[in-house]
């Protein structure tokens, strides 16, 4: 096995175009554990832990957080906790201490895992993934659009992830996550929500119960046309289960070792429900002050 | 009978560090996995992927083609094995028992030349239908002539089914328990050594004596040719007590190549062949007055074991200890399945069966509306309920009522599902917990040298628990002297022989021996007129005698297991609050490693409750689940409170410490009073264990 050691993000696209089969390997927390578990032997590893921009973040021009794929947790949580709270939230559960100082997002993409904790922020918070290849640059993948299926995902073989774009928070974001046990545990399902009322509209995403992270479409345009965006009025309880039916319903779960089909659908519509309330409550405190 | 030695007692129940402490923390202290020999080369068992079936051919050939590939060994050109035990017959068949079966071994020069060798090894099968799941109605159950530790399969007393059929309070459930991994930190390794006619082996082993006879006699030798190394066990819970396939492989294959041989298992493997605690399917019935007495207490197990050997858990073993009723019936049935052996995992026999028994004695004190703690008092026995033996001590009451005021039971709210904490359900449970006091015959050496230091030699284990540092305590209390000056040795076949580190008997075993080699150092330094010859003075002392003199008493540690739980009423996640047991196990001989060893069950319990379960695939005939990030085992995070309190308890029937053993009683009970607790807060019965989210919201 071939390792390579790319020293910037020029050589590191131009390494992958020339092996397309080379695995990138950032903090190595997915794919250490695939090469000790056989899942598969790369005949070449790309290491793209000494491209320094990768771990950088920055706000530009227009606005936007462009996150670099090497980012870890860690940093994300105590650099990045006020602007993109939902994805905070959701690097605060994954793993353990060491995990989140090793495991980034740029990971979580390139294995995107149905029960990856970074993805349903992403979507919620309609974030943009910037891949890069030698041969034809960049080129801007909306989230919605880069899940393709079970641990398959929208990028070229000679394509690398080099950041995540997300506006900073305009309102209220929350992530919440059921598991087994209270920490070092996958999803057994998960759910993000982000409210925009400049636009009137929340982003809501579901994962670990579909072959993909995925949008609760029917939830968002639901809570588009139903709710009372002037912040003034608590949620009715009727509408507040009705969008917890429509987030499981976008939901098609199966039975496994963590959990059955039956208990994800019912779970999903607890934490729409519950995120939501937590939500709408922040929005209506802030919009009374 | 002797009185424990209590004069002159100063450093037995004082707190000491643990005398290997400074080298585990800094690395120094070797592992079996940690040698290297000169020549050494690595060898990695290859697993049967069929169920059931025979090996029809291995190619040995091709392998051999392949760089770095020393041997190919499997049944086609193995050594033969002097055994009829099937268990240790380690490729000395075609026949396939169970998926991960050793079937072949292949040795190279490095581990990931070996690794690969394994991996692609072209090994043709026939495979035959197999049969993997426990059911309780399974035709081949049948009823064994014994159960493990000896226990007679079935007892009874009276009539209990007339006595249930007439009595005025009736529990009749069925509870069941998943197969469950030890899953110690360190996972196995071997390293095997031929010299000449001898046999050197490296390995973390709850029992060197036993490794050895087990080893000489496989290769036709006598014991005193085995050398077994295995001074630091990272944890055993039982998966290192018994001979294992991987070991006879690693030695059966060192004599092949002629060249020192590693063999270390992955996590994986250790899901295979290294045994677990089978699933259990349990019937209990209490048949009792309006006020809770019981008149009857039937309770009925059905376990599995493999078709090479015969392992039935103790299960409905506490059940004939526990509680007095005039009518009664114990059963053990086992199906033999296409499995792995299941073995020994920490209190097999009293961890599953209290389970079923403690839920059911919840159910009967709702069912009677009698406090659970005051249900277990009013059927406190005078003498063993089947034994009719007295009680060489027995203090579970006094253990309920101490943890009854120290956890502030009184005045508890019995019905279920009505405390909330916000969206949380909260709600309590208790359960007793008993684990025999046992002891085996074991020998000791203590030698006195001029300068005034003492060496004790004894083939004990110490798998983590502290027995290095106890055994240090007991001997400087025996021989008048501070711990400083003893030494003691263990964990080497060479020294006097000693019995397993298991079944909760290792320090009561091992102390006596030590007691007896010291006292009648003593009393020969003392005719000596006080000095050690130059030579040094040396003691051996057996206790074979002793133990198998010993008067018979019904012995038992004693304890009661309170839990606080809060569950999610929407998600059904449960976190456990608060875990507070009180134990009554004769004296406590160091109150930091026994405070580790009775906290260090109850996490094991509590990861028993909510999250442990090997899940075996029908399809595959496998465990599915056969790696930490799916099996998964209690994080910190899920370990919140955890209290170990004792009694003081004096018992002249024990041993020269006084002690009962405590490996193992911390784990009994806890996943009870974990259920019954999330009972009172749900007002869900959860009778199959793990609490999974799953069961409690549907
Ligand atoms: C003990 C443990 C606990 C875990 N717990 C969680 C958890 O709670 N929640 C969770 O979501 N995940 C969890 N994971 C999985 C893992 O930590 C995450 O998926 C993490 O985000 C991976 O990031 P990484 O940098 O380590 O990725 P790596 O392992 O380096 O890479 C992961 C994948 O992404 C590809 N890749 C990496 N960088 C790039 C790039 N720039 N461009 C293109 N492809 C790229 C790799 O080729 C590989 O396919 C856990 C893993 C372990 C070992």
């Amino acid at each position: 096995m071939d390792f390579l050691r790319p020293a910037t993000w020029a050589e590191a696209l131009a390494a992958k175009a020339a092996d397309p089969t080379a695995v990138p390997i950032q903090g190595g927390t997915d794919v250490m554990v695939e090469i000790n578990f056989d899942v598969r032997r790369p005949p070449a590893l790309l290491d793209l832990t000494a491209i320094g921009e990768l771990g950088d973040w920055e706000l530009t021009a227009d606005g936007l957080l462009r996150v670099g794929a090497g980012v870890p947790y860690a940093r994300i949580i105590t650099e990045l906790g006020d602007r993109l709270p939902g994805l905070a939230q959701a690097s605060r559960t994954v793993g353990s201490p060491q995990i989140r100082n090793r495991g980034t997002v740029g990971g979580n993409l390139g294995a995107a895992s149905p029960a990856g904790d970074a993805h349903p922020p992403l979507l919620a918070c309609d974030a943009v993934i910037e891949a890069e290849s030698a041969a034809r640059g960049t080129r801007m993948i909306p989230a919605t659009g880069f899940y393709l299926g079970v641990k398959r995902n929208a990028l070229e073989p000679d394509e690398l992830i080099r950041a995540v774009h997300l506006r900073p928070a305009t309102g209220p974001q929350y992530f919440s996550k059921v598991g087994t046990r209270n920490a070092m545990v996958i999803a057994v399902c998960s759910f993000a929500l982000a409210l925009h009322p400049g636009e009137r509209r929340l982003g809501a995403a579901v994962g670990s119960a579909a072959p993909t992270p995925l949008r609760a479409r029917a939830a968002e345009e639901f809570a588009a046309r139903e709710f009372d965006w002037s912040g003034a009025t608590a949620l009715d309880p009727a509408l507040l289960a009705r969008f917890g039916e429509l987030a499981a319903e976008a939901a098609s779960p199966i039975d496994d070792v963590r959990g059955t089909a039956a208990y994800r659908r019912h779970a999903i519509a607890v934490l729409a429900r519950r995120t939501l309330t937590w939500a709408w409550n922040d929005y209506r405190g802030k919009a009374a002050a | 009978m002797t009185a424990p030695v209590t004069a002159g007692r100063r450093y037995a129940g004082a707190a000491l560090d643990r005398v290997e402490g400074l080298d585990k923390v800094t690395g120094r202290a070797a592992y079996a996995a940690d040698h290297r020999p000169a020549d050494l080369v690595h060898a990695v068992a290859v697993p049967a992927t069929i169920a059931r079936g025979e090996v029809v051919q291995v190619d040995v050939d091709a392998m051999l083609k392949r760089p770095g590939v020393v041997a190919a060994i499997w049944h086609g050109n193995a050594p033969r094995l002097a055994t009829s035990d099937e268990e240790l017959a380690v490729l000395q068949s075609r026949r396939v028992a169970y998926r991960g079966q050793y079937v072949a071994v292949v040795v190279a020069e490095t581990p990931e030349d070996a690794r690969e060798a394994a991996r692609t090894l072209r090994i043709e099968y026939v495979a035959e239908e197999h049969d993997v799941i426990l059911r309780a109605d399974h035709p081949r159950a049948y009823r064994p002539e014994n159960v493990n530790a000896g226990h007679p399969s079935d007892t009874g007393q009276g009539d209990p089914d007339a006595a249930l059929a007439a009595a005025p309070v009736v529990v009749d459930e069925e509870y069941g328990t998943p197969a469950e991994h030890n899953n110690p930190m360190e996972p196995h390794a071997t390293i095997a050594d031929w010299h000449g006619d001898g046999l050197i082996v490296h390995e973390p082993s709850q029992n060197v004596s036993g490794l050895r006879a087990t080893l000489a006699s496989l290769f036709g030798m006598p014991p005193g040719h085995v050398h077994v190394v295995s001074p630091h066990v990272g944890g055993g819970f039982g998966s290192k007590a018994k001979t294992l396939p991987h070991t006879i492989l690693a030695a059966l294959t060192a004599k092949q190549v002629g060249r020192p041989v590693k063999l270390a298992l992955t996590r994986r493997q250790l899901f295979v062949a290294t045994g677990y605690r089978t699933p259990t399917v349990q019937r209990v019935r209490l048949g009792a007055e309006p006020d809770g007495r019981l008149i009857a207490i039937t309770h009925d197990a059905v376990m599995q074991s493999s078709t090479l050997s015969e392992f039935t858990e103790q299960t409905a073993v506490p059940s004939r200890v526990m509680y007095a009723a005039p009518h009664r019936r114990t059963t053990h049935r086992v199906v033999r399945l296409d499995v792995p052996t299941p073995s020994w995992m920490r209190a097999p026999g009293e961890c599953p069966g209290m389970f079923a028994l403690e839920s059911a004695m919840d159910e009967l004190a709702i069912a009677c509306g009698v406090d659970p703690v005051e249900l277990r008092v009013r059927n406190e026995p005078a003498a063993g309920p089947e034994s009719g033996l007295p009680f060489s001590s027995r203090n579970l009451v006094a253990c309920l009522r101490e943890g009854a005021r120290r956890f502030g039971w009184a005045g508890r709210d019995p019905r279920p599902g009505v405390r909330r904490r916000g969206r949380t359900l909260i709600g309590t449970g208790v359960a007793a917990s008993t684990f025999p006091a046992l002891r085996a015959p074991s020998s000791a050496t203590v030698r006195a040298e001029p300068g005034g230091r003492y060496t004790v030699r004894i083939a004990a284990a110490d798998i983590g628990t502290g027995a290095r540092t106890v055994l240090t305590q007991i001997a400087a209390d025996a021989l008048g002297t501070a711990p400083a000056a003893v030494t003691v040795e263990l964990g080497d076949s060479a020294l006097p022989p000693a019995p397993v580190a298991g079944g909760s008997m290792g320090t009561a075993s091992w102390g006596t021996a030590v007691v007896r080699a010291c006292e009648e150092l003593a009393a020969r330094l003392e005719a000596a007129g006080g000095t050690v010859p130059d030579g040094g003075l040396e003691v051996t002392a057996d206790t074979g005698r002793e133990v198998r003199a010993q008067e018979r008493y019904s012995r038992h540690a004693f304890g009661a297991q309170f839990a606080e739980v809060g569950v999610d009423a929407d998600t059904g996640e449960t976190r456990v609050l608060r875990l507070l047991g009180v134990f009554a196990a004769g004296r406590v001989l160091n109150p930091k490693t026994a405070r580790s060893q009775f906290i260090g069950g109850m996490t094991m319990g509590l990861s028993m409750a909510l999250l442990e379960e090997s899940i075996m695939d029908g399809r595959f005939g496998d465990f599915l689940n056969c790696d930490l990030a799916q099996y998964h085992i209690a994080a910190h995070a899920d370990v919140r409170d955890v209290q170990a309190y004792w009694l003081e308890e004096e018992d002249p029937h024990l041993n020269p410490m006084g002690s009962k053993g405590i490996g193992e009683i911390g784990i009994v009970g806890t996943a009870a009073a974990i259920a019954n607790a999330v009972h009172h807060a749900t007002g869900v019965r959860i009778r199959e264990l793990p609490i999974r989210l799953d069961k409690l919201v549907r």
